[in-house]
């Protein structure tokens, strides 16, 4: 069924220390993703799809198991190493948009390619074309400030897309936008997806958001429920 | 990447204009407290060495030896040429002739008979040639309290504290009983001209002013004095210059196997001025330091706020994948940029208000009701190569290390935790 695994997760498990204790977030998850997912995390809050997408992300460390990304063992990357996994080969999209606010809107979906350091021409054509993906291209030089909820969040998709990562990693990206921008930018994604055959992994309980998806991951209480 | 930071500093004022104006604040204060101290220290240097030893001090060997005793026996003799000589050779500096002596003042009745008598301590300085060097160098202007200064021959000025011992008032005669230079007893009648405070005690008890000329007649000491004081003319003590001067004079004048021959010592010699200097570099080290350090926890302070309102921006900048040590370096920079502008900024603010309050002083006459001769009511600042640098300790150092030390939160927070912030 999955053609190419970009991610395997084997017995992972995640605790986090509570006082003397700890709090089990994770517990023996075991999954796979593949080239071009369109796939989403869902599950009541607290079930684990922050912590699962922060450890794709390594943005965190697993307690036990294994995560193999794109090749590379979280567990086994130092902060440098995965840096540039996420530098170079992760987009991640906020619930809150999380735009730089000094920045136009330009500047916000540059960053990423500066921290690649790519030429100025190949930043400005890879910019416009992403701006041109989320129909913003007439808002270069707005500031985040300037641009309602669901301009800010086509911002940050144009942000994480930009590089052309092979995988997007999305918590809850509907959260804070209204039934018509959900559709908008959901539609946006889909089509990315397809065109650029990039992974998606959604974090959600939004109905709209678990329309949209292939493929529907089901966590309660730190466990897989379905796959 | 750098351009990009750059561009959000000068964009963001909470990261640029904000810090800047906090460190030049810091800075500002710190130079200009440097320069007050210093010139209140220099300024109580220089009042001490208006009274008593000068810049530079010219006694007789002998009388040098035993100078507490005031043994005007001892005194430089052929006074009027000597100085007139150094006056031409040592233009550097201005030169007085000064008479101390000790003795007792009586104040008699109507009838001759004694009303009322103290031991006095008396010093003769040039009150009434015109020339109002003197005058002008012991505030003795301001210090009166009652009457007015010396107008002609025979009139002294006597300590306020004094004349309310002895009961006299201006316009009263008294008695100087002392000796004279060649031992014999002498008696001289004064008028007193006006009441005046030293502001310290010792001489505040009892303590006459007269004319130097009249000290010279009364004492039997024509053309002597038991000491000729130098002051430089910049008007603040240079140890360097005063040293060439001595150096040169007591080649020149003064013989060893002579003890009437004159010697030159200048101010950082006098023990207790030694002391005062010592004590001074030290008092106003510490509290330099004190302040700075305080200063420093203010900046301190303010670098770790400006990183831990950033954990945000950071956890972002991480999540596009920055490494740690990437972010950790582009505060330092930061930082420091903001550290040189404000240190700069601040240190020519406080170096401009300290030029000021050097040639203008600033006059507390208002709160310190009571100016006397050892206390006036002006005081200065004084500028020093210190200033120029002194403000970089709390205005860079503290500023970086504060950004630094806020910065190790970085490192310490788990990526994702940082990351947390990010949906706060
Ligand atoms: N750093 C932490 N320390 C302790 N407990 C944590 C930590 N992070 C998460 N947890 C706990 O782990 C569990 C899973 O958290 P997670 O954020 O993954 O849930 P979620 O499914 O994303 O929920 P939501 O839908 O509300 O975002 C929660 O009970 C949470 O309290
Ligand atoms: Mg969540």
């Amino acid at each position: 069924m999955i053609s190419e695994s970009i991610i395997t997760i084997k017995g992972l498990t995640k605790d986090f220390p509570v006082g003397s204790g700890y709090f089990r977030a994770l517990n023996e998850v075991n999954l796979e993703f593949g080239r071009g997912e369109f796939a989403g995390l869902i599950g009541p809050s607290g079930s684990g799809k922050t912590t699962l997408l922060n450890i794709i992300g390594s943005l965190d460390t697993p307690t036990k198991g294994e995560v193999i990304v794109l090749g590379k063992d979280i567990s086994h990357l130092n902060s440098q190493e995965s840096a540039s996994l996420r530098k170079e080969k992760l987009g991640f999209i906020f619930q809150s948009y999380n735009l730089l606010p000094v920045y136009t809107v330009y500047e916000n979906v540059e960053f990423p390619l500066l921290l690649l350091n790519l030429p100025e021409t190949e930043r400005k054509k890879m910019v416009m074309e992403a701006l041109e993906w989320v129909g913003l291209t007439q808002k270069v030089k707005s500031r985040p400030s300037m641009l309602s909820g669901g301009e800010c969040q086509r911002v940050a998709i144009a942000r994480a897309m930009v590089k052309k990562p092979i995988i997007v990693l999305a918590d809850e990206p509907t959260a804070n936008l209204d039934a018509e921008n959900s559709h908008h930018i959901l539609r946006t994604m889909a089509t990315l997806n397809q065109e650029l055959n990039t992974t998606f992994i959604f974090a959600t309980h939004d109905e709209k958001v678990i329309s949209y998806l292939k493929r529907r991951i089901t966590l309660a209480d730190g466990s897989l429920v379905s796959a | 990447m750098i351009r990009f930071l750059f561009k959000g500093l000068l964009r963001d004022r909470q990261r640029s204009l904000l810090p800047v104006i906090i460190v030049a604040s810091g800075v500002f204060l710190t130079v200009f407290l440097h320069s007050w101290l210093t010139g209140v220290m220099q300024d109580g240097i220089e009042l001490n060495a208006r009274f008593i030893t000068g810049h530079m001090k010219i006694m007789t060997r002998a009388y040098s030896l035993d100078k507490d005793q005031l043994p005007n026996d001892l005194a430089i003799t052929g006074s009027n040429e000597l100085t007139d000589s150094l006056n031409s050779r040592f233009q550097e500096a201005g030169w007085y002739q000064r008479i101390r002596f000790g003795g007792l003042i009586d104040v008699s009745g109507s009838n001759g008979e004694t009303r009322a008598q103290g031991p006095v301590f008396g010093i003769g300085i040039d009150l009434i040639s015109g020339n109002r060097e003197e005058i002008k160098r012991l505030n003795l202007e301001t210090s009166v309290k009652s009457g007015h200064l010396p107008r002609k021959a025979g009139e002294i000025l006597i300590s306020n504290e004094f004349a309310n011992k002895l009961k006299v008032r201006v316009g009263d005669k008294v008695t100087l009983i002392g000796s004279t230079m060649n031992g014999a007893m002498a008696m001289y009648n004064f008028t007193i001209a006006g009441t005046v405070e030293f502001g310290t005690s010792s001489l505040d008890r009892g303590t006459i002013l007269t004319d130097l000329i009249d000290a010279q007649a009364a004492l039997d000491m024509e053309d002597a004095c038991s000491e000729i004081v130098g002051y430089q003319k910049t008007g603040y003590y240079d140890d360097e210059l005063a040293s060439g001067i001595e150096d040169c004079f007591n080649e020149l004048y003064s013989k060893e196997d002579d003890e009437f021959s004159p010697v030159m010592s200048r101010l950082s010699e006098d023990n207790q001025m030694a002391q005062l200097l010592a004590y001074s570099g030290k008092f106003s080290g510490i509290m330099i330091a004190v302040f700075i350090l305080a200063m420093s926890v203010v900046l301190w302070n303010a670098g770790l706020l400006g990183g831990l309102r950033r954990y945000g921006e950071f956890g972002l900048r991480l999540a596009m994948g920055e490494s740690k040590g990437q972010i950790y370096r582009s505060q330092f920079y930061e930082s420091v940029m903001v550290g040189i502008i404000g240190t700069i900024a601040g240190t020519i603010l406080g170096l401009a208000a300290s030029w000021y309050v050097e040639t203008y002083g600033i006059n507390l006459g208002g709160i310190m009701k009571n100016a006397t001769m050892m206390f006036p009511s002006t005081f200065h600042a004084r500028i020093t190569p210190a200033a120029f640098y002194i403000g970089f300790i709390p205005g860079l150092v503290s500023t970086v290390l504060g950004t630094m030390l806020s910065g190790i939160g970085i490192y310490k927070r788990k990526t994702s935790q940082l990351f947390k912030e990010l949906e706060a």
